[in-house]
């Protein structure tokens, strides 16, 4: 029933209508062409305190987790609580963590009630303009990166598989993909899976692509 | 080479090709052809202060979510309905149509094109507060609940008494949750055996807890359930010590909840017969939302402007939820199966159905075959989900003739593919209570036509749960006692 889900490979078909799809082909290719050489990726944002962080270039931690959360899909606040245990038990082996909001339109109130809410202690920042989104190739809340002090994605995907599809909620989870990931940095062995599919809510487009598409 | 005609004619094919094939509903913009089956079928829970996550209530809030929605349309994960069509139409059935979802799919597709502003029907109008006007008793729960951040979901039953001090009739209950997010469902039942009130005590939260095999504590299973007028089993007195009416059931259902569904009177001047002294429980069913929540339910109760002649007889096949069927299921077990046949010995009028089973359960099938050898599907639910037990009611009465064979089939699936298998690996499952354990029964809500021939149907019954309790293993344990009646 959920095939879609169950597949390893977590680029989707896209479904745009011919044209934009030969549109969209054209602007991918032509943007990979620019990315070739090694990417900048010191994306700089503020979190809510004020603080500047450059998440990608974070050279005060052995390896960066960003945690993308939307503030308003359940399955995103539904990993609160373990978000928030991998956080503090790897603080401790110098890996610091990131609450990214991808919401486009989300006000530093909302975040900070959303935050308080969840009881989130670590950084929250704002991805407004879905830098990091981008950067990082994430497409689902929630989905984690792993960054090395040097900005190379470590590992990308599921906090853990909670979750077997949309609307299938395991009874626990069975496999801990992003420890695995960081109990393998921290060994320095290579991480057992760099990238798996996470089950949660479209990380939303940017507004300017919607008003682009309509008629 | 081919030949320039040629050429002409493979051009002139993959261009027809290409302007036909994704035009199935060509240009679909969300004003005109979207917002109406989003506004009609999703509105009503996607709203600010209701259960849903985010709102779907306007171009924007739709276009954002426009993927997801695609998704779960498609996998008709919501609208949250897990009963396929079946012979006997559902009443309020939360159902897309195929046409609608290739709408949806197709405006996805499509980039989610506006349209005219001019085409935008109006929001509907939303009843707030109490849907169906204010109750005759509203009450609520005597101590908040605490559902903490995560973990496994909770099946939670909490007494409310209702100092009723004489026999009511109940035609609909709505159900207001204080913490939305973490309420997923709950079941209404009324107990007039203060045996609730005693569970309380079990621990000191409030509540107690347990799923249906509580429900069964209650109902004084495995014995035959009270609500087939058995004098043994029936209660003498009721706990505000008022003599309980002859022959009514001390403990029975009353319906229930579920996320998306609004309270509706039973049909027909319908209700359930309430004796005096009745405590209500709430069989609440809580998934933790990544944030500790409290709850206090409320609950309005409408009583029946006058009283129901007509008494209702579930019929629950298996019988006890399975409790005789010496359920087993192996490790690996992809297809372990329960069934249970009843014929009605007079003519029955069905007005709901609902089925219960746990993680392991997969599909869950009613059947009739009719005296002529008409074959229908009163309930076939081919992807059960612990998560999502509806109340189905039919549109209209589902009439069943006398010798209409009812057939119940029930599946689970304890293999590793089962992603909500609560054990990994696989254990061994028998039937218990805990939601690691399994259990399973259909349960079809009906009216003997003639109330004259309640009786015969409740003998019926009877004689059926008593040969369902001989046939099982546990028979032994019974066998004297049984004897001895």
């Amino acid at each position: 029933m959920s095939s879609q889900f169950d597949q390893k490979d977590s680029h989707r078909p896209p479904r745009m209508g011919r044209a934009m799809l030969t549109l969209m082909l054209c602007v991918t290719l032509y943007s990979s062409a620019l990315q070739a050489a090694p990417p900048e990726n010191t994306v700089e944002l503020v979190d809510l305190e004020g603080q500047t962080h450059t998440p990608l270039r974070n050279a005060k931690a052995k390896a960066t987790i960003l945690f993308f959360l939307l503030p308003d899909c359940p399955i995103s606040n539904a990993y609160a609580p373990e978000i928030k245990r991998i956080a503090a038990q790897y603080a401790e082996q110098e890996i610091a963590s990131f609450i990214v909001y991808v919401s486009p339109d989300l006000s530093v109130e909302d975040a900070k009630k959303h935050a308080t809410d969840y009881g989130y202690e670590i950084p929250v920042l704002r991805d407004l303009s879905f830098e990091l989104v981008r950067e990082t190739e994430v497409t689902i809340a929630p989905e984690v990166a792993v960054v090395s002090a040097e900005g190379k994605c470590l590992y990308r995907g599921r906090i853990d598989n909670l979750y077997a599809a949309l609307g299938k909620r395991r009874f626990k989870a069975t496999q801990h993909d992003l420890r695995n990931a960081l109990d393998a940095i921290l060994q320095g062995v290579p991480v057992p899976q760099e990238t798996t599919k996470a089950i949660g809510c479209y990380i939303p487009k940017p507004k300017t692509d919607a008003r682009l598409l309509t008629r | 080479m081919l030949s320039f005609r040629c050429q002409l004619v493979f051009v002139a094919v993959i261009l027809t090709w290409w302007s036909h094939t994704p035009s199935t509903f060509a240009d679909v913009n969300f004003t005109k052809e979207i917002a109406p089956i989003i506004f009609e079928n999703c509105a009503t829970c996607h709203r600010p202060g209701e259960a849903a996550p985010f709102p779907l209530l306007t171009y924007a809030d739709v276009q954002e979510r426009g993927d997801l929605i695609a998704d779960v349309v498609k996998q008709r994960l919501m609208p949250p309905w897990k009963a396929e069509p079946a012979d006997y139409p559902f009443l309020y059935e939360r159902r897309l149509s195929k046409d609608q979802i290739e709408l949806i799919t197709n405006w996805v597709d499509q980039g989610m094109p506006e349209g005219n502003a001019a085409d935008l029907p109006a929001l509907p109008e939303f009843a707030s507060g109490w849907t169906l006007g204010e109750p005759d008793l509203v009450v609520s729960m005597k101590q908040p609940y605490r559902v903490p951040a995560d973990g496994p979901d909770i099946y939670r039953n909490f007494t409310i008494p209702l100092d009723l001090t004489e026999e009511h009739f109940i035609a609909a209950i709505a159900f207001r949750p204080s913490a939305r997010s973490v309420v997923h469902h709950s079941l209404f039942f009324f107990d007039a055996t203060g045996r609730g009130r005693e569970l309380e005590a079990e621990d000191d939260e409030p509540g107690f807890k347990g799923g249906m095999g509580a429900m069964m504590k209650l109902r004084g299973s495995p014995v035959p359930p009270q609500a087939f007028d058995d004098p043994e089993t029936a209660p003498k007195r009721s706990p505000l010590g008022k003599r309980a009416t002859p022959g009514a059931p001390a403990f029975g259902a009353l319906g229930g909840w579920a996320l998306g569904a609004q309270p509706h009177l039973l049909p027909n001047g319908l209700a359930y017969r309430v004796p005096a002294g009745s405590d209500l429980i709430l069989a609440t069913h809580f998934h933790p939302s990544g944030k500790a929540e409290e709850e206090t339910s409320t609950v309005g109760i409408y009583f029946a402007k006058k009283p129901s002649n007509r008494r209702f007889m579930p019929i629950q096949l298996p019988p006890a939820f399975g409790a005789f069927k010496g359920i087993d299921i192996p490790p690996g077990e992809k297809e372990y199966v329960i069934e249970d046949t009843f014929v009605l010995p007079v003519d029955v009028e069905a007005f709901g159905v609902g089925a219960h089973a746990h993680y392991l359960g997969k599909s869950m099938t009613l059947t009739a075959t009719l005296p002529d050898g008409t074959r229908r599907t009163i309930l076939s639910i081919p992807d059960w989900d612990f998560a999502w037990q509806e109340q189905y009611r039919f549109a209209e009465f589902a009439k069943l003739p006398k010798g209409t064979r009812l057939h119940s089939r029930i599946t689970y699936d304890n293999s590793k593919d089962n992603p909500r298998n609560p054990s990994d690996p696989p254990a061994r499952v028998h039937f218990g209570e805990e939601s690691t354990d399994e259990m399973g029964s259909i349960s079809l809500m009906t009216l003997a036509a003639d109330e004259s021939e309640l009786p015969l149907l409740q003998s019926a019954y009877r004689t059926h749960f008593r040969s369902a309790l001989l046939k099982s293993p546990l028979s032994k344990l019974f066998q004297g006692r049984l004897e001895a009646e």
